[in-house]
């Protein structure tokens, strides 16, 4: 029994160097609930705002200094990928939180668990981003999205809000319920030993062909499970109700980070996991990723929200980012898309500072809202559009080379016909983005504009700045791709 | 002066956008310093231009004063710069119109002078760069980046239905060059697989055409329909027209005549430049669908522009049939078809901009384009009827003006190629004098109303800009010889890199009929005949009075056969 206790103290401290930041998150935001909620007065919440954006500065050095290796009985692995990913969730969570100071003042609803809370999800993702196990997996994604439920339904005296917290814990309660009758069914299938998913790639190689449906079934209800989860089509009806009633920062989080995690534990899945029997996932995922492009596009096309519309946005962009996923080449695929992700997370949440700021003036929601924006503020409106124009895809802003690079990729690996799907709903989506840009320059302005916070307007400045030149700095942007990689 | 260079010619393409940086600057009610300000800097990109024009090797047909950066080496991609005699004219071309369209917008445009000009600047800079790039990355990179001033431009400052003729454009152009990407990263990749390197340089993509050549029947039929919609759609050709009319009509005076002179010449530049070399043997395989669309766009455009009501969609629709005129002397594939489908651009892009200025000075005046509501305008307007006849001359090809040498040109080398598609582009022809005389004479004879009567001539400034084209028209019209001089030499290359041999055999027929003229008549091959219409060619070596036709006949005759008769 001790010898078993202590193997355990070793295995751990010989492996807690790997999940640093991790600790370090959930103990700061055990210590923010308390006794650090006794620190400020109600008046003086929006205090934790900055300490909060300290935190994840602190994490993100920590996730540069974590070195790599593989621990906790190869549940967990830190690697180029882990780290690539790790660093796109703390800066969407940074954005996040910080156009969140504004807004919950106009609302008076500060508290600190909402930045706890934002901090437990992170350290969700962060996990998640490097889980090699199945169960890891499966805690990882458990831990993310129960702490987005309550954040989803945060403004709770809110009936939209409340709604699509309901909306989004059911359906992401039963998709996990989907996910963990998968992962059951291979390990059954590999012949009960191991959910590693690196010894389950051999395992699963190995099985007789008798048990083939059951692997065929068991890497499906996986590939359903995540696709809940990144609201990939069929499986994103939950994602515009949340993106709408959710508290619009949050929208802005929900959009950008854990869509990185669940990214990174997609290819890690079926880069390494299911490698070997590819032919049983590579199809479905291609219907996947080419119906997301489809109905994502269109349906953005008639929406007066602009939430809901950014929601169907990024239900397209998910597909085009599981071309990458599809990728023959794990390698190139990993890189392909997280150089994707980092520039989606740019230029989305500058849209969504865009649509925050208008909140805070209580509109913003509907599309008519941005109307005369190019008179009021020109500023603002010029970097929506870099913003939109962005999203679109139309070059010389990054968001071309993102695509570029993606569709590069796809066609190289032979999914022409996906990838001239996806190029054809990107000028769709030009339609629709382009309908708010002519809202902000085409019609005439009601009301007066008001000046906005200094958060914003660096947010906004910053992120504009990015998409104006990121293309100008494409070598870079490929370096850094070029330090993911997949073990 | 300065001396033409990489340099001078970086600094002329992106004079412009960083003139519009610095009007960023300026406070949005001075009017006056938008106006000027813009007109200085075009001004001033223009005379960078003419440097080109006199430092052109005209006897080299290979890219000059090229540069090269490198920018995303993983990728291939560089910042390659240079131009030949083909990009040259219509680089200068558009540093030309350029101050045309500002000044014919001081009066025209009322509202929101600052973004104007700035979107206007942004404009010419991304089209500059179209005509300068020789990478293929940096090439879609401007094509693109376009669309969006020129969206700006018809949304904000056009006619009653701006927003959906805006997004028509955008649409459409945005899904045909999304299709030619595809195209391009699909010929990337053959050319790794066979080269090992990645490289976006438009020569090493011009290099890949063999390699092309050898893929499978499908493949090279969906890449070179890939190119021919991304392009076709730009010209544009029948039935991807639908766009144009819209655009054309809702869009600003400025805003048409760019469209007319420089964004629709994208199209041809794209078939020239890309199409052609890239695929020469895909190309031919659908040279019947091409040439059977160019002639459709011919006739269709030429009718429709005969029953239009308002005279904006009239010229509209008379480009239709000009460019459906330009692609069917490129699709001719032989020096003088290409030659002149390029001359004719270049007139389309004075005569056309010609019409729509005058379009925009009884828009202005009148507010109203209807042609019923015009008539005997020669009496109140002198000058500007003068001016409108010179440019409805020059639009049908009349002798001394520049559209005769096109179109003659054009159908020179139709008639070689596919003589019955001559005849029908000649009928297109007389459909177009018809239109555009009908229309002239509608508006400018006949009993002159209370209203027209009153109606100012041009002024100063407005003579100013006329005054340019008018000269262009001319001089064109009576001494063409120094622009077909600047393409010689490229369209030689092209010839000779769609149809292999070509010249060879052209120049073994002239040989062979001077070798029959100078006193060997009975022992001339009978093929010397065969060949012998185009032996007016300059190119050809004609002094060969010793070489007798026996001798010449082995040394040249093998590789003369190939694809001599196209």
């Amino acid at each position: 029994m001790t010898g078993f206790s202590q193997g355990l103290l070793d295995a751990l401290l010989r492996d807690t160097h790997l999940i640093l930041p991790q600790l370090f998150l959930m103990t700061v935001a055990t210590l923010m609930l308390w006794p650090g909620d006794l620190m400020f007065s109600r008046a003086e919440k929006h205090k934790w705002a900055p300490i909060t954006l300290l935190v994840l500065a602190i994490t993100a050095v920590l996730v540069t200094r974590t070195t790599e290796g593989e621990g906790f009985s190869r549940m967990f692995r830190m690697d180029g990928l882990t780290r690539g990913f790790q660093m796109l969730c703390v800066l969407g969570c940074a954005g996040a939180v910080a156009l969140s100071v504004r807004l919950l003042d106009s609302l008076k609803q500060q508290t600190v668990e909402y930045y706890a809370l934002i901090l437990f999800s992170l350290s969700g993702m962060l996990f998640l981003c490097g889980a090699s196990d199945l169960i890891s997996i499966y805690f990882s994604v458990e831990l993310m999205a129960i702490c987005i439920y309550i954040l989803v339904a945060y403004l709770r005296d809110r009936a939209t809000s409340v709604e699509a917290g309901m909306k989004y814990f059911l359906l992401g309660a039963f998709s996990s319920g989907i996910l963990v009758y998968g992962i059951s069914l291979l390990y059954g299938a590999a012949g009960g030993t191991t959910t590693n998913l690196a010894d389950l790639n051999q395992a699963l190689a190995l099985t007789p062909k008798s048990s083939s449906l059951l692997v065929f079934s068991g890497v499906l209800m996986v590939l359903v499970g995540m696709g809940f989860k990144v609201a990939a089509v069929p499986f994103h009806m939950w994602s515009p109700d949340a993106y709408e009633g959710a508290p619009t920062p949050i929208t802005t989080l929900m959009a950008t980070a854990p869509k990185a995690a669940g990214l990174a534990a997609i290819l890690r899945v079926f880069g390494t996991g299911f490698h070997g029997v590819s032919s049983d996932w590579v199809l479905p995922l291609s219907y996947i990723a080419g119906a997301s492009m489809i109905l994502g596009n269109i349906a953005a096309v008639n929406q007066q929200s602009m939430k809901r519309l950014l929601a169907y946005s990024s239900i397209a962009h998910v597909g085009y980012m599981l071309l990458g996923v599809l990728s023959g080449d794990p390698q190139a695929g990993a890189q392909a898309v997280w150089l994707y992700m980092a520039i989606y997370i740019v230029m989305n949440t500058g849209a969504f500072a865009v649509v925050i700021y208008l909140q805070g003036q209580g509109e913003g929601e509907r599309i008519e809202d941005f109307k005369g924006l190019g008179r009021k503020r020109p500023v603002l409106a010029f970097a929506m559009m870099v913003f939109l124009l962005s999203l679109a895809g139309i070059p010389p802003l990054v968001g071309f080379f993102g695509k570029f690079y993606l569709f590069k990729l796809a066609i190289e690996q032979g999914y022409v016909t996906l990838t001239v799907l996806a190029l054809l709903t990107s000028a769709v989506s030009a339609y629709y983005y382009l309908g708010v840009v002519s809202q902000m320059y085409f019609r005439e302005p009601e009301g007066e504009a008001i000046p906005m916070g200094a958060v914003s307007v660096f947010i906004v400045t910053l992120a504009c700045v990015l998409v104006l030149v990121g293309t100008a700095f494409g070598p870079w942007l490929l370096d850094w791709a070029g330090k993911i990689f997949l073990a | 002066m300065f001396t033409a260079n990489t340099t001078l010619m970086l600094v002329a393409t992106f004079l412009p956008v960083l003139g519009a940086l610095v009007l960023l600057l300026v406070p949005k009610d001075q009017r006056r310093v938008f106006e000027i300000g813009s007109l200085l800097i075009m001004i001033a990109s223009l005379l960078l231009s003419l440097p080109f024009w006199f430092g052109y090797d005209r006897a080299s047909d290979a890219v000059q004063w090229a540069g090269a950066w490198s920018w995303i080496p993983a990728l291939g991609v560089k910042f390659s710069v240079g131009m030949d005699g083909i990009s040259l004219l219509l680089w200068l071309l558009t540093t030309f119109i350029g101050p045309i369209a500002i000044a014919c917008s001081f009066s025209a445009i009322l509202e929101r002078h600052k973004e104007y000009y700035i979107w206007m600047l942004v404009l010419q800079t991304a089209m500059l760069g179209v005509f300068i790039t020789q990478d293929m990355f940096l090439f879609y990179l401007f094509w693109e980046v376009m669309l969006v001033p020129m969206y700006f431009l018809i949304a904000i400052w056009g006619g009653p239905q701006k927003l959906y003729a805006a997004i028509k454009l955008f649409l459409y152009t945005l899904a045909g060059s999304v299709l030619m990407l595809v195209a391009l990263l699909a010929i990337y990749f053959l050319q790794h697989q066979t080269t090992g390197v990645y490289d976006f340089s438009l020569a090493s993509f011009q290099a890949m055409a063999p390699v092309i050549a050898q893929q499978s029947k499908s493949y090279q039929t969906l890449m070179a329909l890939a190119f021919f919609v991304g392009f076709a759609i730009k010209v544009p050709m029948f039935p991807f027209h639908t766009w144009l009319p819209d655009a054309h009509v809702q869009a600003p005076t400025a805003g048409s005549v760019i469209l007319a002179a420089i964004l629709l010449k994208m199209g041809t530049y794209g078939f020239v430049r890309f199409l052609l070399p890239i695929m020469p043997t895909a190309t031919k395989e659908l040279l019947p669908w091409f040439i059977g669309l160019s002639l459709i766009g011919i006739i269709y455009g030429a009718l429709v522009a005969m029953i239009q009501k308002d005279m904006k969609k009239l010229v509209a629709y008379s480009s239709v049939s000009h460019l459906g005129l330009c692609m069917l002397g490129l699709f001719a594939l032989n020096p003088y078809g290409i030659k002149g489908g390029l001359f004719q651009m270049i007139n389309h892009g004075i005569s056309t901009s010609g019409l729509f200025l005058a379009v925009g000075i009884v828009y202005e005046r009148r507010h109203t384009r209807m042609i019923a509501d015009f008539g005997g305008l020669s009496k109140s307007m002198p000058i500007f009827a003068t001016i409108f006849m010179i440019m409805t001359m020059s639009s049908i090809g009349l002798p001394l003006l520049n559209g005769f040498i096109g179109e003659g040109v054009i159908l020179m080398g139709s008639f070689q190629a596919f003589p019955w598609a001559a005849v029908v582009a000649t009928l297109g022809i007389i459909l177009g004098a018809a239109y555009m005389l009908w229309m002239f004479q509608r508006v400018m004879f006949g009993p002159i109303t209370e209203v027209n009567e009153k109606m100012e001539d041009l002024n100063l400034r407005e003579i100013l800009y006329f005054a340019p084209l008018v000269v262009a028209a001319f001089w064109i019209g009576l001494y063409p010889g120094p622009i077909m001089a600047v393409m010689d030499a490229p369209v030689r290359k092209l010839v000779e890199q769609v149809n292999p041999g070509f010249h060879a055999a052209q120049d073994l027929a002239v040989k062979q009929a001077i070798a029959a003229k100078i006193g060997m008549q009975g022992m001339a091959a009978p093929a010397a005949h065969h060949n012998a219409a185009p032996a007016g060619h300059e190119a050809a070596p004609a002094g060969h009075e010793g070489h007798a036709a026996p001798h010449a006949e082995p040394a040249h005759g093998a590789p003369a056969h190939g694809g001599g008769h196209q």
